[in-house]
């Protein structure tokens, strides 16, 4: 599948706002907003975060337009942003965790707080997917939810090829074993 | 052939996929940080002097044997004295920096960092004069970056000769440029 352009306007769309058609950009946002926010919600793990990522995101986007070597790609160079800053946030996120967090242990045994609505596989796929190292759920997500090329992984990761796969491996691993954990309980 | 781990792993997978729904406030949280900013198209001097800095360019650079010797030793200095053609310069407000890596055994080399979205295709480091020398040079604005090598598609290098970055956002080692706004 890879990483494409949702029509072909988007070129036409990047040269009116490199043009000075700042409205046009609009366009790009909601064009791209869902597709990219389930990435960083996925990612992040919580909504505030997501949102605030893919605002910067868009903003980042938008300042280093006239570096878009290829409008036509627009939505993959696009993500490649995203992907940057939620590794970025991740970190902060992270952090902000080994800060607060003193008893992992019970961390882990907390109970799972969702709204109405969500079944209980859900949660289960949340929490295994936020107990992934950050780098294993970003190859995961890219792969089996964005559905990427591994060469499109790369380019967007900075990883090698190989790399990329073991990672996947491994997160597949992972949640395989996590989620017959939850089952059973 | 039933496979258990696959069935699992395209339940994750289907699950994940369904559609999400951001609110469509941001849209206009966007557009309204973006109204402050200049237009994007490169029409500025700054612009141009970033289209002509990403064209190839024959430099002379500084004679750097001290550097030859070093195994692994980055510096980033302020480019000074370029002898091709002077082209239309950077606006006053921003400043061209070389970056600078020895790195004998690399074959290949990007400069990553905040000004180029940590995108490790957008500025490859060029070989010049000594093999062992890698270069790339990048107009800054005034503040503060953070930046690294990544050399061989693998493999981070913070610069020695900066400070190191204390909250690394990536997890990788990286450094810490500041440009003041003054004019040296």
């Amino acid at each position: 599948m890879g990483i494409h352009s949702v029509g072909t306007s988007d070129a036409a769309l990047v040269r009116r706002v490199q043009t000075g058609d700042t409205g046009a950009y609009a366009d790009l946002v909601g064009r791209y907003r869902d597709r990219l926010g389930r990435y960083a919600l996925h990612m992040l793990g919580n909504r505030e975060d997501a949102e605030e990522v893919l605002q910067d995101a868009f903003v980042r986007a938008y300042r280093s337009l006239a570096r878009c070597d290829d409008p036509e790609r627009f939505g993959a160079w696009l993500y490649g942003i995203l992907v940057n800053r939620c590794r970025t946030a991740g970190a902060r996120a992270a952090r902000r965790a080994r800060r607060f967090v003193h008893d992992p242990a019970a961390l882990e045994t907390a109970p799972l707080a969702g709204p109405d609505g969500r079944t209980e596989w859900d949660d289960a796929v949340r929490w295994a997917l936020a107990r992934l190292p950050s780098e294993s759920r970003e190859a995961f997500l890219l792969k089996h939810v964005e559905e990427l090329e591994y060469e499109d992984m790369a380019r967007l990761t900075g990883a090698g090829v190989s790399a990329l796969k073991m990672r996947v491996k491994r997160a597949r691993e992972q949640l395989q074993v996590m989620l017959k954990e939850a089952e059973r309980v | 052939m039933f496979d258990p781990v696959d069935d699992v792993i395209e339940r994750i997978a289907r699950q994940l996929r369904r559609p999400v729904q951001i609110d469509p406030a941001l849209d206009g949280r966007v557009m309204r940080e973006i109204a402050s900013l200049p237009t994007p198209g490169g029409t500025t001097a700054l612009g141009k002097a970033w289209r002509w800095l990403r064209r190839p360019h024959q430099l002379t650079l500084t004679p750097l044997g001290g550097l030859a010797a070093a195994a692994a030793l980055a510096v980033v200095g302020l480019l000074s004295r370029m002898d091709s053609t002077p082209p239309a310069p950077p606006q006053a407000e921003s400043r061209a920096f070389q970056f600078v890596l020895v790195a004998p055994r690399a074959t290949r080399v990007s400069l990553v960092g905040d000004f180029n979205d940590w995108d490790a295709t957008r500025t490859q480091m060029r070989r010049t004069g000594s093999d062992a020398l890698w270069t790339a040079v990048v107009p800054l604005m005034p503040g503060r970056y953070h930046y690294a090598f990544f050399v061989d598609g693998s493999r981070w290098l913070a610069d020695p000769s900066a400070p190191m970055a204390r909250d690394e956002d990536y997890g990788e080692p990286s450094s810490v440029l500041t440009v003041g706004g003054g004019g040296s």
